[in-house]
């Protein structure tokens, strides 16, 4: 029993990770006032040319992740000029640019031969002392440089949009583009940079899933975890710290389903594959019957801004 | 609860129209460029013909795309114009468009309806997956007599898509649960009760393969000549029925109070949650239907793919057709042109068949962007 729990927990981040970076992406991008439908799209853009990087360039792991995370926020330019310079539809443009995504990166991955080959990607790093200590060990100080890049990947945006004056403006546009734009603030710039780093982010959640915890590229493989996240910043009411524990949960249900079969325990496989999406709807409805009371969701999100309109 | 102004609800549809949009000059720092200042204004409205051909060239420009696109992943460029103009002038591929245009139709009507009612239904391949289910479970259980089985699958169908409709919609009712996400999600649920189904009790016998068993010959669509099915014509009785009753009826017209303003539509006495709920309901029905024509009407079976690719083509199918169900079938008609030429690209060229949305999201992207250029005027000031 100490062996499941334990390697269940070891499980536990990787899978983590990638929740975590994409609704923290996301959030910077919704904190600005820009619906981001499109992670599940940008995860499978990050997952494609990390795999295609690895295996162009030598397999560089990290050089793949950094690959992955300029792919995310160039694919970006294109969801960033329709919504914020064109105000196209968010719920539109976002959907189009998944289906995009998915249509795109198939087709690429097949042709250029990127598809079904296994890569030995980003490998485990323990840090010797701490990894020697018994279960924690293992669990925290055992894994790959990603995961123990999250927590400041966390502490700096959480500073960057608390604590600065960039962060500040970045949220009075969110919350309230037409007194932002009187203070002189350039709403189309702020949105701009906001969706193209945020989807860096979101391309590095797709970049890891390949290169560091699958190992692999198949067409359509982020199955839904772009959408999971886009639910996960809904349940975080916009505050990174509790997308990061969101992301821990659902990291943690996927991490149950091989121990569940390995414990032996009989249960269709198809109904365990179900079960992040069914928690998803649990969250969901979770969090609308505590209420929105202390949510930062934006005021203005998903609505474009036409300073022509300003009344 | 519904109708608290929710932040995925589109808030900028008439803005054109909107009496506070009063064109203004864009004030200092809107760009500037070497000849002059570049404005913006608010167009009040545009004449219909300009808007036609603005759509018609962004239509172009994202086939211009998609074709640079294919061709640079190895098609050679006149067999790419030779299979769409085979979709038209080769009599079995225009068959062939045919059939596959009536799951399409009805798929685009479904997600009118709702988009009418102002709910994205984004689950529609998890309802064309259920009907799917309902309909081939009348077949495997001999469910009826068999003179009535086709009526039977087809009500099953309707009143499978239904049912799994109605979670979302009874969650964004009682709970205010965004249905983008969970219609989404739902998808996923529904694909893996399909899988659970083939690859377990419902594997055919015959091959082991994750199909179901071949429908008997009472459970096919029976041919109305020419090679076509009964699907098409029933497609379109239902695209009229939904235009009649989305354009002329009391429904509609409460329909329509309640796209262009809820709250309005509260206070003078619409019945919003039984009107949303019908339009809900109905447009579930219909994408049900859908999954029952594709296994009856095209494959003769429960496939496990059998629904791919037309989630998001209803979805796109109904914003360019404006949620018209009329201009709806026009549409459908086209995309399943598309579809049928990227099975054919599929087998010849192993172009993986998500091309077919790829290209139907560039479509999307280029008239989306279009209506910029409808709703806005730029001039150059020296």
């Amino acid at each position: 029993m100490r062996d499941i729990v334990v390697s269940w927990l070891a499980n536990l981040p990787p899978l983590a990770v990638p929740y975590a970076l994409a609704s923290l992406g996301l959030i910077i991008s919704e904190r600005s006032g820009v619906l981001s439908l499109g992670a599940e799209g940008l995860m499978l853009v990050g997952a494609l040319t990390g795999v295609a990087a690895y295996l162009s360039f030598g397999g560089y792991p990290l050089l793949a992740l950094v690959a992955a995370m300029i792919a995310g926020a160039f694919v970006s330019i294109l969801f960033a000029v329709l919504v914020v310079l064109l105000r196209v539809n968010q719920v539109i443009a976002g959907l189009s640019l998944v289906f995009f995504c998915q249509g795109f990166t198939n087709l690429i991955g097949t042709v250029a031969n990127w598809s079904n080959r296994t890569i030995s990607g980003l490998h485990v790093l323990p840090l010797y002392p701490l990894s020697e200590l018994p279960v924690v060990g293992r669990v925290l100080f055992t894994q790959d440089v990603i995961v123990y890049l999250t927590i400041p990947i966390f502490i700096a945006v959480t500073y960057f949009l608390n604590r600065t004056n960039m962060g500040l403006r970045l949220r009075a546009v969110g919350e309230n583009p037409e007194a932002a734009d009187a203070a002189g603030l350039s709403i189309y710039l702020y949105r701009f940079v906001a969706v193209i780093g945020g989807s860096a982010l979101v391309g590095l959640a797709g970049g890891y899933l390949s290169v560091g915890s699958a190992k692999i590229w198949i067409a359509g493989m982020t199955s839904g975890r772009g959408w999971i996240a886009v639910a996960l910043v809904i349940f975080a009411r916009w505050h990174p710290w509790r997308a990061l524990f969101g992301a821990l949960l659902f990291g943690g249900i996927e991490a149950l389903i091989p121990q569940v079969a390995a414990a032996g325990i009989r249960v269709p496989q198809y109904f365990m594959l179900m079960t992040p999406y069914l928690a998803t709807l649990a969250v969901m409805v979770w969090q609308e019957v505590r209420g929105r009371i202390g949510s930062d969701e934006p005021a203005a999100l998903g609505q474009p801004y036409v300073r022509e309109e300003r009344t | 609860m519904l109708l608290d102004a929710p932040w995925w609800i589109m808030s900028d549809q008439d803005a054109a129209l909107s009496p506070l949009a009063v064109p203004r000059i864009a004030g200092p720092g809107s760009g500037r460029w070497p000849f002059g200042r570049m404005i913006l204004e608010v167009r009040l409205d545009m004449p219909a013909w300009k808007q036609v051909v603005a759509v018609a060239c962004s239509i172009l420009i994202g086939m211009f795309i998609s074709a640079v696109i294919l061709v640079a992943s190895g098609v050679p460029p006149g067999e790419l114009v030779n299979e769409f103009a085979s979709n038209v002038f080769d009599r079995q591929s225009f068959q062939a468009v045919l059939v596959q245009a009536a799951p399409l139709i009805l798929v685009g009507i479904a997600a009118s309806i709702g988009f009418r009612a102002r709910f994205w239904n984004l689950g529609l391949e998890g309802q064309m997956v259920w009907g799917g289910i309902a309909a081939t479970a009348v077949s495997i259980y001999h469910i009826g007599p068999e003179g009535l089985r086709l009526p039977l699958m087809a009500l099953f169908a309707m009143m499978a898509g239904m049912a799994w409709v109605a979670i979302p919609a009874l969650l964004r009712m009682k709970f205010a649960v965004n249905e983008i996400i969970s219609t989404l999600l739902l998808n996923y649920v529904a694909t893996y009760c399909l899988y659970d189904l083939l690859y377990g009790p419902w594997k055919d016998p015959k091959d082991a393969f994750p199909h179901s068993s071949l429908y008997a010959s009472a459970e096919r669509l029976p041919d109305i000549g020419h090679g076509v099915n009964a699907a098409l014509p029933l497609a379109l009785v239902l695209v009229l029925l939904v235009f009649w009753f989305a354009e002329f009826s009391r429904f509609g017209f409460y329909l329509k109070f309640i796209y262009a303003n809820p709250a309005m539509g509260r206070l003078v006495g619409v019945p919003i949650i039984p009107v949303v709920w019908t339009a809900v309901l109905m447009s579930g029905a219909l994408a049900g239907l859908g999954g029952f024509l594709v296994p009856s009407g095209i494959a003769g079976r429960l496939t496990q793919g059998f629904f791919e690719g037309y989630g998001f083509s209803g979805v796109l199918i109904a914003f360019l057709a404006r949620n018209n169900a009329v201009a709806a079938a026009i549409v459908a008609v086209l995309i399943a042109m598309l579809f049928v030429t990227g099975q054919s690209f599929q087998i010849f060229y192993q172009i993986p068949f998500s091309m077919v949305q790829m290209i139907q999201a560039i479509i999307v992207m280029c008239v989306a962007a279009s209506e910029f250029f409808i709703r806005h005027r730029i001039r150059l000031q020296r």
